[in-house]
């Protein structure tokens, strides 16, 4: 199996991986570059733990293979937040009782943070859409959706700079 | 609630987010170590075969391989719960599609999948026993045909396919069904479903140069674990050692042994540490998903809706191995008889074996099976009756005082509140408000399960407290409840508290995260560690501040007394310099619960402890053509005795009821001859952000004797009521009666075109 | 097992890939579906060639015949502006596909090579009689979208063709389409069945001058309801007629049953969703009068 050399932009930090062509963007985080928060299960696009952002856009890193991830500006969990600092949407959660085991809620925030860039004002209907492909067992998706729309308001109160992690 | 506290009975936050929602918070599945190397396993596509050879030579030389293993390397050891009838790896009989013939350690994942692909297996299939039927046939082939020789609880009724008859006994059935002036038989059957935890079973093992193997798993009962692995190593218990570094889900499928063991054998034969993680497919197809079970109810009725009698029957398919369920079976019984008086009873429950995956524990395991049954013959019998269903219910549910199914004296019992707020609160009156729509109603009860917890708590020079705890957090905030319980006690905040946990070499036993115990439980134990520690605190102040103990009080971080004070900080450096520090000890264990043993045979769970009572109810409305169901309202009046942390208690109901409007809509593991076809989560249907309700939840507290502060477990009972209330929701709707889960679209649809003039 | 991976930047480089492979070289667009067939184990392709970086393959352009270029997501899809009025269906039918993640990446190109018969979109793009243009060694052929998938996930692509575009006919005047999809859940969906149409009304908004019904997960293929449209040709479209219409689509379809439904459900499915969305479209041609 043949290694390439690949630039992978991962949360504003450039690394040089050697990887076979096949290995997907979340093998590569999860075992070459030891980021964790982006969590695996389905490996079939049908569960969105493994969401990130490429570029802004929401996707599953099962799915991308790493080749084609250069030169795109990578956010995962570790990235939406300075350490020491919560994203607006991650002090939500934990104020609105979205978290449980808490293993799809990477995936989950990173999917409503995608949302709310393009969707400044959502309703309900809008964020149970936009989360619909990540899957959650433990909440119900209830207090998920009222952190959002929260996240949401404390937003549109006062705008998070974007940070260099996560400008896209 | 009556008492006044400062942070139970709060919806604090719970501890552990912060660390979730930055990704930093670590799971079994993202744990790793230098040097490891990944595992796979290869299992069978016969579900019923003799095993002629395992040929894994070739596999052995790929690239990368480090080892491969199969029954031949592995002690001969049969293990299991009630009975022991599992093995690590097939030897001569494979009985079932997905089980486990041999494990790979490679360098990589490709190469172990490599590796898979390169073991040759021999196998003569046989006829699989697909079912139920198929198992009770007369002449059908034994799943096990030495199972009289395996070593199983003395208490078990076992017999050919049948690994368990519980049963109760009460009062006199014939009679019973003679004083009825109706009686009503039918007929239920309910499909696999998993657990869907959206993290996969994962297990890393590594052992050191003393003979001891750590395992680092995602298991919900890290001393079970240790307990089967040393049964499965044949060596013993101090020299396994199970660590939980997090847990992404578990809701039961975690309990029992899942990777633990092809990680440590692999790692014993390489000599490095090797971890193993599970696939969807191979959850789908040989995880411990909830048992399909078949249910006969014959109850007798007298013209005003009095229960006179009730004969039950539950078959579960309980697959390959007996596992959970014998115990489920037992459990079943007293989901049978429901939470109402019925004089006379028969109530069976039957685990028998197929040749499918062994089927194991599930959030309140046996009870959407049984409460669907029962609930739905509710309403079919409230109808024939030209009775309202609430009021049925009111007319036969037990009250403060009575007697359980068998025989345990019922307390602190909160249905009938429960029953009337949700019914309030769904607006009962209007039941069917238009064309199409309907209303339904569904309640049941739970139990507590008992088993020890231990506790060891210590002072930090700073004041702060550290809790050590075997219990896992499997995502309930259990553990936050119960340093809310501790912080309560001690007079000191939630964030004092740090949790350590799961740990068997450090950690006191715990009987794990199962049965909706561990807040109760672990609660308990620090309650009465608390109180140690306020002696030792006490005794301590009163030296160091030459006054008499009696006259000192402890409040918010600092002991006063005689116009003199000492904090918590002060008193622990003095007692870490001179006393080897302040460290308290809890246990607890619940009393068992008094019934009547006449009255069960073959039962492994005769009473319900410390129950809670529940109700469910739903508004929905069906498309009159394609049978589509839309929930507009689902409402849970849940007995939770009381609530420690409402937020994490309602989160509870809402995670619970979304899980079983999965099983009650869109979600069964589908068999065709003994394979399962949607093995993948495109196929396997569990509720999206788009399909789940708002879930209303009301908190009704009628405190339990023995939970800290009255509070009863509340994990489990929110799985068990939805199926029954979509049912009966459905049927008033519709007029269309589905007696089989899940309640798909198409049942409804294909029914009300049946039934069309 | 592991593949060369190539990224050509120009459309000729990324055919010349193609043809050179053959059958050992797969396109990856989204991923969405060769990326779940690999990991199935279902392909093993030895050259995978990235669309990523390839030109000329993402335009939604046209005014007389409007095409929409191989590599259009369907998130694109679902927020294009052109298609907010009669075209509608099409909007309708790209924004039930998966969930956002998928849909920010899976191309409609992707949808039609993979010829699921439950492809949403290509449903209502068989409503819009569209036409595909496919660009390959020997040159550039418009291949009809109808008949141009023969069975569940064959094409006819031949070797070392790439599609470049859909393209279909700009809508006549008093036109309108609709798309309806029914699954198990509501989101993350494989249809159990899916319509689609195109109506157009005659000068009094009374009759069918000209529909096209087509269906999707009740077939090999997705399929057009011929005769359902026949029937509605001329037709009044009263509650009746359109009732009628879903019979004889029902007739017509060739559903299985699987594991994700049965066939007489799916023709059921089918006589209901063909009158609703023929009522849609009439709502959505006279909206005053509907």
């Amino acid at each position: 199996m043949t290694r390439i050399p690949l630039s992978l932009s991962i949360n504003g930090q450039t690394h040089e991986v050697l990887a076979e062509t096949h290995r997907t963007l979340l093998d590569v985080l999860r075992t070459d570059l030891g980021l964790v928060g982006t969590k695996e299960n389905c490996l079939e696009a049908e569960c969105g733990v493994c969401t990130v952002l490429v570029e802004g856009v929401a996707v599953n890193a099962c799915i991308l293979l790493a080749a084609q991830c250069q030169g795109r500006a990578i956010v995962t969990i570790e990235g939406l937040a300075a350490p020491g600092q919560l994203h607006p949407l991650q002090q939500a959660f934990i104020d609105h009782g979205a978290v449980q085991c808490g293993y799809c809620i990477p995936g989950m925030i990173l999917a409503a943070k995608a949302y709310l860039d393009e969707s400044p004002e959502p309703d309900e209907y809008g964020v149970r859409e936009a989360l619909a492909g990540n899957l959650c067992r433990c909440t119900g998706y209830q207090r998920v959706i009222e952190a959002v729309l929260s996240a949401a308001r404390a937003l549109r109160a006062s705008p998070t700079p974007a940070s260099p992690e996560t400008a896209s | 609630m009556t008492q006044a506290t400062r942070i139970v009975g709060r919806s604090v936050p719970r501890m552990d987010a912060p660390g979730k929602v930055t990704g930093t918070a670590l799971y079994a599945a993202d744990f790793a170590l230098p040097g490891m190397l990944y595992g796979k396993v290869l299992r069978s596509h016969e579900p019923h075969a003799r095993l002629v050879r395992i040929d894994t030579g070739r596999a052995a030389r790929l690239p990368g391989v480090r080892a491969v293993i199969t029954a031949a390397d592995v002690p001969d050891v049969r293990y299991g719960g009630s009975v022991k009838d599992e093995r690590v790896f097939a030897r001569e009989r494979i009985r079932f599609a997905g089980q486990p013939l041999a494990a790979v350690a490679a360098t990589s994942l490709d190469a172990a999948t490599a590796a898979l692909a390169a073991i040759e297996v021999v196998s003569t299939p046989l006829a699989p026993v697909l079912d139920v039927a198929a198992a009770l046939s007369p002449g059908a082939p034994l799943v096990h045909e030495a199972w009289a020789i395996y070593t199983a609880l003395p208490i078990l009724h076992r017999a050919g396919n049948v690994c368990n008859r519980a049963r109760i006994v009460v009062g006199d059935l014939e009679r019973g069904f003679v004083e009825a002036d109706r009686i009503f038989e039918n007929r239920f059957t309910t499909s696999s479903v998993h657990q869907g935890y959206t993290e996969p079973r994962a297990a890393v093992a590594q052992w050191d140069s003393s003979g001891l193997v750590t395992v680092w798993s995602n298991t919900q009962l890290p001393f079970e674990i240790q307990t089967t692995l040393a049964e499965i190593l044949q060596i013993p218990a101090s020299k396994v050692r199970i660590i939980v570094p997090g847990i992404g889900g578990g809701f039961g499928g975690k309990l029992r042994i899942g990777m633990e063991h092809f990680a440590a054998l692999l790692a014993m034969r390489t000599g490095r540490p090797v971890k193993v993680m599970t696939t969807s497919e191979e959850e789908l197809t040989a995880a411990y998903a909830r048992q399909p079970a078949i249910v006969e109810v014959k109850t007798g009725v007298t013209n005003d809706g009095r229960l006179t009698a009730r004969e039950a029957r539950l078959w579960f398919d309980t697959g390959a191995f007996a596992g959970s369920g014998p115990g489920v079976a037992s459990v079943a019984t007293l989901m049978l008889a429901g939470p109402y008086r019925i004089p006379n009873l028969l109530l069976e429950g039957f685990a028998v074996y197929t040749n499918k995956t062994n089927f194991g524990s599930f959030r309140a395991p046996s009870g959407p099976q049984a409460n669907f049954a029962v609930e739905s013959q509710m309403d079919i019998i409230a109808d024939a009756l030209g009775l309202d269903p609430l009021e049925l219910r009111l007319k036969n549910i037990v009250r403060e005082g009575e007697e359980g199914p068998t025989g345990q004296v019922l307390t602190a019992v909160g249905l009938e509140e429960c029953l009337r707020r949700a019914a309030n609160a769904i607006g009962w009156r209007e039941r069917r408000p238009e064309a199409g729509r309907g209303k339904g109603i569904a309640c049941g009860w739970w139990t507590t399960t008992g088993g020890s917890s231990g506790v060891y708590i210590k002072v930090n020079p700073d004041g702060t407290i550290a809790l050590n705890t075997g219990a896992a957090e499997i995502g309930t905030a259990a553990l936050t409840g119960a340093a809310q319980v501790l912080a309560e006690d001690l007079g000191v905040q939630l964030t004092d508290i740090s949790v350590v946990s799961a740990d068997t070499l450090s950690t006191p036993f715990d009987f794990g995260a199962q049965g909706s115990r561990t807040a109760f439980a672990v609660g308990n134990a620090c309650r009465a560690a608390v109180a140690d520690l306020k002696r030792q605190i006490l005794a301590l102040a009163s030296k160091h501040l030459g006054v008499e103990e009696h006259t000192l009080a402890l409040r918010e971080g600092s002991v006063a007394g005689e116009g003199k004070r000492a904090t918590l900080a002060e008193l622990a450096r003095i007692s870490q310099a001179s006393g080897g520090g302040l460290i308290a000890h809890g246990t607890f264990v619940a009393p068992p619960t008094a019934y009547d043993a006449k009255r069960v045979e073959g039962h492994v769970y005769p009473a319900f402890h410390s129950p809670s009572f529940h109700a469910h109810a739903v508004d929905l409305s069906v498309d009159a053509q394609t049978g589509e169901i839309t929930i507009h309202r689902y409402v849970v009046a849940q007995d939770v005795g009381f609530a420690v942390n409402p937020s994490a208690i309602e989160g509870q109901i809402e995670g619970g009821v979304a899980q079983g409007l999965g099983q009650a809509l869109s979600e069964e593991i589908v068999y065709d001859s003994g394979r399962v076809l949607n093995a993948n989560l495109t196929d396997y249907k569990m509720p999206t952000a788009l399909d789940v309700p708002r879930v209303e939840s009301i908190l009704v507290e009628h405190p339990s004797l023995v939970g800290p502060f009255g509070a009863k477990g509340v994990g489990e009972p929110p799985n068990i009521e939805p199926p029954a209330a979509i049912a009966n929701a459905v049927a008033s709707a519709t007029g269309v009666r589905i007696t089989s889960l899940p309640i798909t679209a198409e049942k409804v649809a294909l029914a009300r075109s049946a039934c069309a003039p | 097992m592991s593949f060369d991976y190539h990224e050509p930047t120009s459309l000729r480089e990324a055919i010349e890939l193609g043809a050179r492979f053959g059958g050992d070289g797969r396109f990856l667009a989204g991923g969405t579906d060769l990326m779940v067939q690999i990991h199935r184990g279902r392909v093993d392709p030895r050259h995978v060639i990235s669309l990523q970086r390839v030109p000329g393959l993402e335009a939604i352009a046209g005014d007389g015949t409007i095409s929409i270029g191989a590599r259009v997501t369907h998130r694109r899809l679902e927020r294009a502006p052109d298609f907010q009025g009669a075209l509608r269906g099409l909007i309708e039918g790209a924004r039930v596909v998966g969930g956002h993640q998928v849909r920010n990446v899976a191309t409609v190109g992707g949808n039609i090579v993979n010829a699921s018969p439950a492809a949403d979109v290509v449903v209502v793009l068989l409503a819009l009689d569209a036409r595909l243009t496919c660009l390959g060694p020997a040159g550039e052929r418009t291949p009809a979208l109808d008949g141009f998938a023969t069975a569940p996930g064959v094409t006819g692509l031949g070797p070392g063709e790439l599609l470049t575009r859909a393209s279909f006919p700009r809508l006549a005047p008093r036109s309108a389409t609709a798309f309806l999809k029914t699954g198990r859940r509501r989101a993350m969906e494989i249809s159990i069945a899916c319509v689609a149409a195109r109506l157009t009304l005659d000068a009094d908004l009374e009759r069918c001058q000209d529909v096209r019904v087509a269906l999707g997960a009740v077939g090999p293929t997705a399929m057009r309801a011929r005769a359902a449209e026949q029937y509605l040709e001329g037709r009044a479209l009263t509650d009746a007629a359109m009732l009628e219409a879903g019979q004889i689509a029902a007739a017509e379809c060739r559903p299985i049953g699987d594991v994700r439904a049965s066939a007489r459900y799916r023709a059921l499915l089918v006589a209901t969703l063909v009158p609703r969305v023929l009522a849609r479209c009439l709502e959505r041609v006279r909206p005053e009068i509907s």
